[in-house]
């Protein structure tokens, strides 16, 4: 830009639109100025983002095994696609993915709400309760999978121990059997993520002007109607936004299932992310699992458009 | 560069003493060698650094050890021999890797040092090292590519193998008035009446994936099974691999709670805690139960020959050593090799608490240890063909029969529908990876 | 009696007591409004009216009911806040017909009911407009039509046009004051504001420290202001107050002070000779200063050294000292005039205030 300036300055004598040429310099430099600060996230992201999602896609063509040198690799085309959709195991790991995501997101979002509703108001004991809900969240992946896996265990699982003694129920092989072991990692995930959307909520209803809620209690909204015509509408953007998180987030979700079931029984909790990394490392079909892993991308891609167009939280961004 | 300043003094050695000729000894012409050995990070390897310490002090070649996770050891492996010049000297691979080290190029064949006089000790014996453990970790090329046969050649030498045989509660089956089963019949009989006795009868792997399967395998061969036949197609669908996953199932349904969940460690827990009567997978179980830290069974635990079905069969895996045609110290890494597997070393493991490879090992030491004198038995009929080891078994023993006996062991569906479509599944990976292409040429 | 009637209410949070004992009547129809300092308890007063904080003791009725523990959709009440407290995920319509159809009132009837109010108030055009898509002024008017379309007995305007620019409010004050004319319902009307007070006003409610100082008309509130607080509150620019003392007695009653002997005015004479307390404090509008004696009134010429004297129009006003004593006067010179400089100023002597010192109460 110095030198764009230099430039226009000695060019002034001479030619008669100099000034003008003077005047337009520091005027682009301030139109650059922008691209220049989001340069450093650019680069980030297309070296961190953009740079796997399409070298996954160049993976995705061919047939490489681990330990093989890539040069070694064969071109196979669409081969890899050709068999995915062919390829009922796939399907199954996306409908086990939707099924899972449905459970889920629906009740923790339903907990989560009820649970920051019940705890917004200054009660006596909240800000405990508000710190143990939270408590999950900070758990990391791998030690929730170690935690459930053992609470589950059919041997010497707390859970088996104390329904049998409380309820005298027999003890249930929760991770080996198909529908007890998706019960157990939706029950997981729900105790895991629940604490999210908690926190999301209460800090959006909290941050709810008083007296538009005081305007409806004037208005003559009772209690439920106050929740369900005045304060979920008003942080739908944010209730959007959790939504949206969760949902990348079960299609991202792996180590507690990894760690609790593997994907099994059979295929019961796998998970596509889980079946990709089950293709990729335990069967060795790196190009194989890469072209899966691009239709996880787009069906990812595809449900935050579609919950974006939907209700855009930018949209309403005004009020918040 | 510490190598080359090595070998360069190995080479005056030799012009210095060329005149003389003659060495004291068959290790002098590598004294202060360094040789780099590649192997997993597991309990038998751990124990094996006291033998590398008596093996230095005895022969003044220095041994430097590279010990990964095993997970990473082939790609690391695989890289480091793919180099014009490699670090290491010995590598040890597990059993079914052995193709693809030996198609790749990878491996030195060890006929080029048992020519040499000078190497190899005469009281070697290798006729005395378990055949099951040499043919299957050591030997490539033969039938089908991985089992003994006249084609066959020698890469490696057993360190860390193992077979299957049978742990069981003394106590258990004496109070319910059980023999030990010799048969599978006498077992399925065991394992029925303990089970009406509401207690947990054998425990198994069973989770999702390569454990059901590895499960599984242990009661193919002995009821006469076999993955595929001589020309690869598959026959685990047959009455043998049915009868397999019946046991399977009967396993599951009398077991321990929870062999549907169980992973390597879990099953072993579930036996070393009390809660089975019955043990069938690696002998390395007589080492945990004699471990007060893992269990709670110590001195109730019997050892039998695993059951014999229609035939003697167990199973056959864990590691075997050799070197890489890329090493430097080609010499030194076969003496080192040699060592460790020769009688005197061999012994040493056992003392360290490794798992010994020589029969005569297992016959000197058959008083001190309940399974040894089972062991000696069992490892005769140890099936090299216990399971393909081929590269295509990863996705056969994961997606295809990891799925399938899962469905077996949870669910009261007909097997041979099961197996039959798992075969399907298996015919179709074989195909695609080009196993049938003779079938139009004969 | 119908209206709004509050019997010795009490608010207190825990130990801290923001109200001690307020008694008010508001009349049925009339225009009350609550003014006083920021914290001096007149939002307080109009919420517990509204039933968004409770009441720690009395009682509060609106139109002879007792609605003291009535939640505030029982009380008959509408409200306007200061942020206007619009529902932002609803149009214009939609906010201004809520309560109807939490009320299940007919679909018709509804309708009409909001094209009545949008008419009144011009938002015909923006009934499908968010609250995002209108200007502050246009959003203060959805307030109140929400409100109007209530058809409550009660309005209650919670500092309604604070968020507004000057000009807008003095539009929107002349609006309410039609509204109410229009409405014909009781309105109580909170604000710090005393202009808006003295503007719309049937009677002003002047608040300190939680206690009513006094209950008045406009006019009663300017030219009778109970105490000290009252006469410096309302009236602007705010009234001077001097210290004196009373000397003479009968006619010949003057107030010294520094720099100052004034006449006290016929009107004053009888209280003030009652006073035992010779101690005053003199108080004096600005804007009844004038730069010329009128033969007419009674006069009394001070000397005022003038500071600073600033240009509005047809007046100007003064920033001045009186024997060191600041004072402020407003005299009405002409638009032509030159800034004035110290020198004789009169003062109308009738226009005097004269206050207990200690007590502050007027004489």
């Amino acid at each position: 830009m110095a030198n764009a300036a230099i430039s226009a300055n000695s060019s002034e004598p001479s030619a008669p639109d100099g000034d003008r040429s003077v005047a337009k310099a520091p005027r682009d430099y301030r139109n650059i100025a922008p691209y220049f600060f989001i340069a450093p996230a650019v680069f980030v992201m297309l070296v961190g983002l953009v740079y796997p999602v399409f070298d996954s896609l160049y993976l995705s063509f061919f047939d490489w095994k681990i330990g093989e040198p890539f040069s070694k690799a064969d071109n196979v085309g669409f081969t890899n696609y050709l068999r995915m959709f062919s390829d009922p195991d796939v399907w199954e790991s996306i409908w086990v993915t939707f099924r899972f995501g449905f459970w889920t997101i629906t009740l923790e979002m339903f907990l989560g709400v009820t649970l920051a509703l019940m705890l917004e108001k200054p009660i006596r004991g909240a800000s405990i309760f508000r710190t143990i809900f939270i408590l999950p969240l900070m758990v990391s992946p791998v030690v929730v999978g170690l935690i459930w896996r053992y609470l589950f265990d059919a041997r010497v699982g707390w859970i088996n121990y104390y329904l049998g003694i409380w309820f005298g129920i027999e003890p249930q092989v929760w991770l080996g059997d198909a529908e007890l072991a998706f019960f157990a990692i939706v029950f997981t995930d729900i105790w895991q993520w629940t604490p999210f959307i908690f926190i999301i909520v209460i800090a959006g209803l909290q941050a709810l002007p008083s007296e538009v809620l005081e305007a409806s209690r004037i208005d003559g909204a009772n209690w439920w109607q106050q929740i369900f015509l005045v304060k979920l509408p008003m942080i739908s953007s944010i209730l959007v936004i959790a939504l949206l998180m969760r949902l990348i987030d079960v299609f991202r979700a792996l180590e507690v299932m990894y760690i609790m079931t593997g994907g099994g029984p059979g295929r019961a909790t796998e998970l596509l992310s889980l079946h990709i990394y089950n293709r990729a490392f335990d069967a060795q079909l790196l190009g194989y699992a890469s072209a899966i892993a691009v239709l996880l991308i787009v069906i990812v891609t595809v449900l935050s458009a579609g919950i974006l167009i939907i209700g855009n939280p930018m949209k309403d961004k005004s009020d918040v | 560069m510490k190598r080359w300043i090595a070998k360069s003094i190995g080479g005056l050695a030799v012009a210095a003493f060329a005149v003389t000729a003659s060495f004291a000894n068959p290790y002098e012409k590598y004294k202060g060698t360094t040789i780099v050995v590649s192997w997993p990070a597991l309990s038998h390897y751990g124990k094996a650094q006291g033998l590398i310490d008596q093996f230095t002090a005895e022969t003044g070649i220095n041994v430097e050890v590279d010990a990964l996770q095993y997970l990473k050891l082939r790609d690391r492996q695989i890289l480091e021999m793919s180099k014009p010049e490699g670090e290491y000297d010995v590598v040890t691979w597990v059993v079914m890797w052995k193709g693809e080290y030996v198609s790749k190029g990878l491996l030195t064949p060890l006929s080029q040092f048992f020519t040499s006089g000078a190497l190899v000790d005469p009281k070697f014996d290798i006729d005395d090292i378990a055949d099951a453990y040499l043919q299957n970790g050591g030997v490539v090329g033969g039938k089908k590519g991985y089992m003994p046969g006249k084609s066959g050649a020698l890469y490696g030498l057993p360190f860390g193998a193992e077979t299957s045989i049978m742990a069981y509660r003394k106590d258990i089956l004496e109070a319910q008035g059980i023999a030990v089963p010799k048969t599978y019949d006498e077992l399925r009989a065991a394992m029925k009446k303990l089970g009406e006795a509401g207690i947990p009868a054998m425990t198994s792997r069973g989770k999702t994936g390569h454990q059901v399967t590895a499960g599984w395998l242990l009661h193919l061969a002995p009821l006469g099974g076999k993955i595929f036949d001589d020309e690869w197609n598959p026959v685990f669908n047959n009455a043998a691999g049915v009868e397999a996953a019946q046991v399977m199932r009967e396993i599951a349904q009398t077991g321990p709670k929870g062999i549907p969940a169980f992973g390597f460690g879990d099953a072993a827990a579930a036996f070393l805690g009390g809660d089975a009567a019955f043990y069938i997978d690696t002998l390395k179980i007589a080492a945990m139960a004699r471990d007060p830290k893992l269990s709670k069974i110590a001195d109730k635990v019997g050892y039998a020959l695993h059951p014999v079905g229609s035939r003697c069969g167990s199973e056959t895996g864990g590691f075997a050593a050799g070197i890489p045609a890329n090493s430097q110290n080609k010499e030194a890494a076969f003496l080192f090799l040699q060592y460790i597997t020769s009688k005197k070393g061999d012994q040493k493991m056992v003392e360290l608490g490794g798992d010994p490879v020589r029969m005569s090992t297992y016959k000197a030491n058959a008083d001190k240890f309940a399974e040894y004198p089972v062991i000696l038995e069992q490892l005769p009929c140890a099936d090299a063909d216990w399971r393909p080891l081929i590269p295509e078994w990863n996705e056969l023993n994961i997606d295809v029969l990891g799925q399938a006996l899962t469905e077996v062991i949870t669910t009261d569906k007909p097997i041979q529908p099961i197996m039959d479509a798992a075969a399907e599944k298996a015919r179709a990976i074989m195909e695609r990876e080009g196993y049938y292409a003779w079938k139009d040429v004969n | 009696m119908p209206g709004v009637g509050l019997n010795n209410v009490v608010k207190a949070y825990g130990s801290t007591v923001i109200i001690p004992d307020l008694s008010l009547d508001i009349r049925e129809s009339e225009f009350v409004v609550i003014v006083g300092p920021s914290g001096c308890g007149k939002s307080t007063t109009l919420r517990m009216v509204a039933g968004l904080e409770s009441v720690s003791a009395g009682t509060i009725h609106i139109r002879d009911r007792d609605v003291t523990y009535a939640a505030p959709k029982a009380r008959d009440i509408a409200m306007v806040f200061q942020s206007y407290a619009l529902y932002p995920h609803m149009d214009v319509a939609g906010n201004m017909s809520f309560a109807l159809r939490l009320a299940g009132t007919p679909r018709a009837e509804i309708d009409q009911r909001v094209k009545r109010a949008a008419e009144m108030l011009e938002l015909t055009d923006y009934l499908d407009r968010k609250p995002k898509d209108l200007s502050g002024g246009q959003r203060q008017r959805v307030a109140m039509g929400r409100s109007i379309v209530r058809d409550a007995y009660v309005f209650l305007f919670d500092e309604p046009l604070s968020n507004l620019d000057a000009k807008l409010r003095s539009t929107m004050r002349t609006e309410l004051a039609i509204l109410h004319k229009k409405l014909d319902r009781t309105m109580i009307y909170v604000t710090h504001d005393q202009i808006e007070a003295m503007t719309m006003a049937d009677r002003i409610v002047i608040m300190d420290q939680g206690i009513i100082q006094q209950v008045g008309s406009p006019r009663d509130v300017y030219t009778a202001p109970k105490n000290r607080f009252v006469a410096g509150f309302i009236g602007s620019p705010s009234m001077n107050f001097l210290d004196g003392e009373l000397h003479g007695s009968g006619s010949k009653l003057e107030v010294h002070g520094q720099g100052f002997k004034i006449p006290v005015s016929k009107r004053m004479q009888i209280t003030a000779n009652a006073a035992k307390d010779r101690r005053v404090t003199l108080g004096m509008r600005p804007e009844h200063f004038a730069a010329t004696a009128n033969k007419d009134g009674k006069y009394a010429a001070l000397n005022l050294d003038v500071d600073v004297a600033e240009y509005i129009g047809s007046s100007q006003f003064l920033a001045a000292s009186l024997g060191g004593q600041p004072i402020t006067a407003t005299v009405d010179v002409g638009p032509d005039a030159e800034p004035m400089g110290s020198g004789q100023y009169f003062f109308d002597t009738n226009r005097m205030y004269l206050f207990d010192r200690a007590s502050g109460e007027a004489l």
